[in-house]
């Protein structure tokens, strides 16, 4: 491929500005990628993991974790947390050295690259993937007194599935064998995956030794967002108390709930020049930000649709019902709307002018259509509620 | 019935169009002029078409979508004007292009020569085709309007779906003064993607009316003849013809192949250029029997100038599909007739005809309603290859073993196309079978070996 061809991202000029106030400041701290050294409400599990490593570590054996949880709730970080304090121990003396290795699945354009990978991180030497499963097959395999405990890290295991599951497999086998030292922690979304997706003889290699990461809690959230704002006085406390009740009872999802709060600070700025209130992020600008984050746009939508579209969107719903089905064809619903015109008072479309408005709404999301070339006989369903699109047309 | 050719009506018609005067600046007038001359009946789609290019160095609209049927000069308008405004423009047909690669192929080398083409990668994609073209256009800027002609734009829909929106904005990805025009027979509607695109400017290009089709069709006349003798030709044929085909190039086809003989009383001194009627009498039962053979291409344009030439009467001429006569085998005739047999009958009926001592039974009675339309109007039903043999049996008199050959039989008729398989699940416990012959051609296979199918039919009992 020709070099102009290839995406790069733009390097940064100036240097990241300094934050100004205390919002600017509050949002550089709750930004996402500004991990804190210790993760609050997650001690015990890191003390598992910590203990699995360590114990690992310094037996020189090897071994397998499976760590699961939904998005948000802290997996990578913690581990990042163990493998760092690990480390530190390691330059203290404390327990033998030992070698790092991540590699994340979502990062591979094919799931065979992980041997590739995983040879360069630890070798630096380049192979091609079946060159480099030899490699290090032999390099697992085989005795060596001075070999040091390696620790590989693979997130998003789910996505190393091949069909025949041999990269899975032979992730799982390496740890198993006498001489390899190796310790896989890996980490993905569902808990059953190794049940769901894998064959006997890859899970049971995985072996039983499971953590799962439940999500946070309403207090457990309220903490993390306190702690990341450690005394600055930006939030109300009655404000944090809503976002982390609003996300807790969601998702539970950590990320969630700081890009809220984050978007909460930018709302007060805003709003902040125009009438100088406690210059706190106050309940009501919370509010703004949960609305904006969590309701749907779709009856924003057919609220801002067309008059046209509207009464399309009216027809359908009237042809269901004529129906007592949740599909029909454009023929069908094109009678509906022409009547419907006429019953406004409104010049009977065109049949052009009706598939285009029916094909608009289509490429919108707000109905599901059939490909374009059956014309007349296309099939028309809802994407969303018919109470939704009744609430949205009877607002106005 | 066919009327007598009226004259005068296309001359004003002629004399009419000439006082058109198109305008438009920014193209030599002169060139502007012979352009509408060439291109008759069509001057408001060539007005419009010049008022949506604007001047050469203004940015036009991204895409124009042409439509219209077969022969009612989109390809043609289009293509006249790009030529004799010797505007740059790239003409492709869709048709050839069987991957999009040679779309950005031929694009690539109208515009900026072949050795740009030459640059594109073996299996371009359209990110490789709007960077070269960037790249390119950067180059050498359009100082005019480039377009790009794409004939038959419905196999646009069926290659890379991302390649007709692309198309359609194209102006922006390039950022280039560049205009797709797309000429389709099909509307609009059908091509829409599901995900949305950029609408492009529909324009109609509507059908030639009668008045028309005589205006273009006389203007080839004959040189050795009068323009009003042609024109009343030509009134003849589309008295015959109008009715059945309103298709230029057919149309004219006709005109060229029969007119030879609309002139043969002429050559032979038996009537003057001003007896319309005694010509109109002479060509109208031919042009009728034109219509049933050449028109339907049973017989070919050759043909059927040679039997002009021969005075042979055209029913001596064996057709096309007078030919539809197969030799085949003896028991082979007997299985494609228990093969239609199975086909147009209902099951239920099978031991009225083939079994000897059936009681009396009535058609209308035991007959399920659907049954009761008739089966050739249905089209053929599937059987069990079982009822078969077991017709085939009961109708071939002798006694048959089922032998290899008579299996084998059956699946070279399958591969003559005279049966056809359904459902492709099992080749050889119990296959189902279609017959796919008409009722003329197993009435002649039967007559070849003396067997009454009709009376052996359901629906024409």
């Amino acid at each position: 491929t020709p070099r102009h061809a290839t995406p790069s991202i733009p390097s940064r000029s100036a240097p990241a500005r300094k934050p100004g106030n205390v919002l600017e400041e509050a949002r550089t701290r709750l930004h996402v990628s500004s991990i804190p050294e210790s993760l609050p409400c997650r001690e015990q599990e890191f003390q598992d993991i910590y203990n699995f490593v360590e114990s690992k570590v310094i037996d020189g054996t090897g071994g397998c974790m499976y760590i699961s949880g939904v998005p948000g709730t802290g997996k990578t970080a913690t581990v990042h947390e163990v493998i760092r304090s690990l480390q530190q121990s390691a330059e203290q003396d404390e327990i033998p050295h030992f070698h790092f290795i991540e590699i994340n699945g979502m990062k591979m354009t094919d799931p065979h690259q992980a041997y590739v990978q995983i040879l360069q991180k630890l070798t630096d030497q380049k192979a091609t993937p079946d060159h480099a499963a030899a490699l290090l097959e032999k390099r697992f395999g085989a005795p060596a007194p001075k070999k040091e405990t390696t620790v590989l890290l693979v997130d998003e295991l789910d996505l190393l599935w091949t069909r025949k599951q041999n990269v899975m497999y032979n992730l799982f086998d390496w740890p198993t064998r006498r001489n390899a030292r190796l310790v896989v922690l890996t980490i993905a979304n569902t808990m059953d995956l190794p049940e769901r997706i894998m064959i006997n003889r890859v899970a049971s290699r995985l072996g039983l030794t499971r953590m799962s990461f439940q999500p946070y809690t309403f207090k457990q959230l309220q903490q993390i967002i306190t702690s990341r704002l450690n005394r600055l006085k930006a939030f109300e406390e009655d404000a944090l108390q809503l976002v982390s009740r609003k996300v807790a009872a969601l998702s539970g999802d950590a990320r969630r709930c700081l890009d809220i709060c984050r978007r909460a600070t930018e709302i007060c700025e805003h709003s902040g020049s125009q009438k100088n209130g406690s210059g706190l992020v106050g309940m009501s600008h919370v509010m703004e930000a949960l609305d904006e984050m969590f309701s749907s746009s779709y009856i924003a939508a057919i609220r801002c649709a067309s008059v046209q579209e509207q009464l399309f969107l009216r027809a359908v719903i009237a042809e269901f019902r004529r129906l007592g089905l949740e599909e029909a064809t454009f023929q069908q619903v094109f009678v509906q709307h022409q009547a419907l015109c006429r019953v406004e008072g409104l010049q009977p479309v065109s049949v052009s002018e009706g598939l285009a408005v029916c094909q608009r709404l289509g490429s919108c999301r707000l109905l599901l259509l059939e490909g374009s070339r059956l014309d007349l006989f296309l099939r028309i369903r809802l994407n969303v509620s018919q109470d939704d699109v009744l609430y949205a047309l009877k607002a106005d | 019935m066919t009327r007598a050719p009226d004259v005068t009506r296309e001359q004003r018609g002629q004399t009419k169009r000439m006082s058109v005067r198109l305008q438009c600046p920014g193209y030599p007038e002169d060139t502007l002029r012979s352009l509408a001359d060439r291109l008759p009946c069509r001057d408001t789609q060539l007005e419009t078409l010049l008022q949506l290019m604007g001047q050469p160095d203004q940015y036009s609209y991204p895409s124009i979508f042409i439509y219209g049927h077969r022969a009612t000069g989109k390809s043609h308008v289009v293509l006249s004007v790009m030529k004799d405004l010797e505007l740059p423009h790239a003409s492709v047909d869709c048709v050839e292009c069987v991957s999009s690669g040679l779309l950005f192929h031929q694009v690539l080398s109208a515009f900026f020569g072949p050795d740009a083409a030459a640059l594109l990668p073996r299996c371009p994609s359209l990110s490789d085709f709007v960077r070269l073209y960037k790249q390119m256009s950067s180059n050498s800027p359009a100082t005019q309007t480039r377009y790009i002609i794409l004939d038959r734009a419905e196999r646009l829909r069926d290659m890379d779906f991302s390649l007709l929106p692309a198309l359609l904005r194209l102006q922006e990805l390039v950022s280039d003064n560049v205009t797709v025009i797309l000429l389709s027979e099909i509307v609009w509607e059908k091509f829409r993607p599901n995900t949305g695109c950029f609408e492009p400017l529909l324009f109609h290009f509507p059908d030639y009316s009668k008045a028309e089709l005589v205006q273009i069709l006389s203007w080839d006349h004959h040189p050795s003849y009068t323009p009003e003798l042609y024109a009343s030709y030509i009134n003849i044929l589309l008295g015959v013809f109008f009715s059945v085909c309103r298709d230029l190039r057919e149309l004219r086809h006709l005109a060229v192949l029969n007119f030879s003989k609309f002139c043969e009383p002429l050559e032979k001194g038996e009537a003057k250029e001003s007896d319309i009627h005694k010509l109109w009498k002479n060509i109208e039962p031919h042009l009728q029997r034109a219509m049933q053979t050449v028109y339907l291409r049973e017989v070919s344009s050759v043909q059927w100038e040679q039997q002009q030439m021969d005075e042979e009467a055209a029913t001596t001429l064996r057709v096309l599909s007078a030919h539809a006569h197969i030799e085949l085998p003896y028991y082979s005739k007997f299985l494609l007739i228990a093969a239609y047999l199975a086909s147009f009958n209902p099951a239920r009926t099978d031991r009225r005809f083939f079994l000897k001592s059936h009681g009396k039974i009535r058609k209308t009675n035991f007959l399920k309603k659907h049954e009761k339309t008739s089966n050739h109007l249905l089209g053929p039903k599937p059987f069990p290859l079982d009822r078969m043999m077991a017709i085939f049996y009961s109708v071939v008199d002798s006694r048959v073993a089922p032998t290899a050959s008579i299996f084998s039989q059956i699946s070279s008729l399958v591969t003559l196309q005279l049966l056809s398989q359904v459902g492709h699940d099992d080749q050889l416990d119990s296959p189902k079978y279609k017959c796919s012959v008409s009722l003329d051609f197993i009435l002649a296979i039967s007559r070849t070996v003396g067997f009454d199918v009709v009376k052996y039919l359901y629906d024409f009992l």
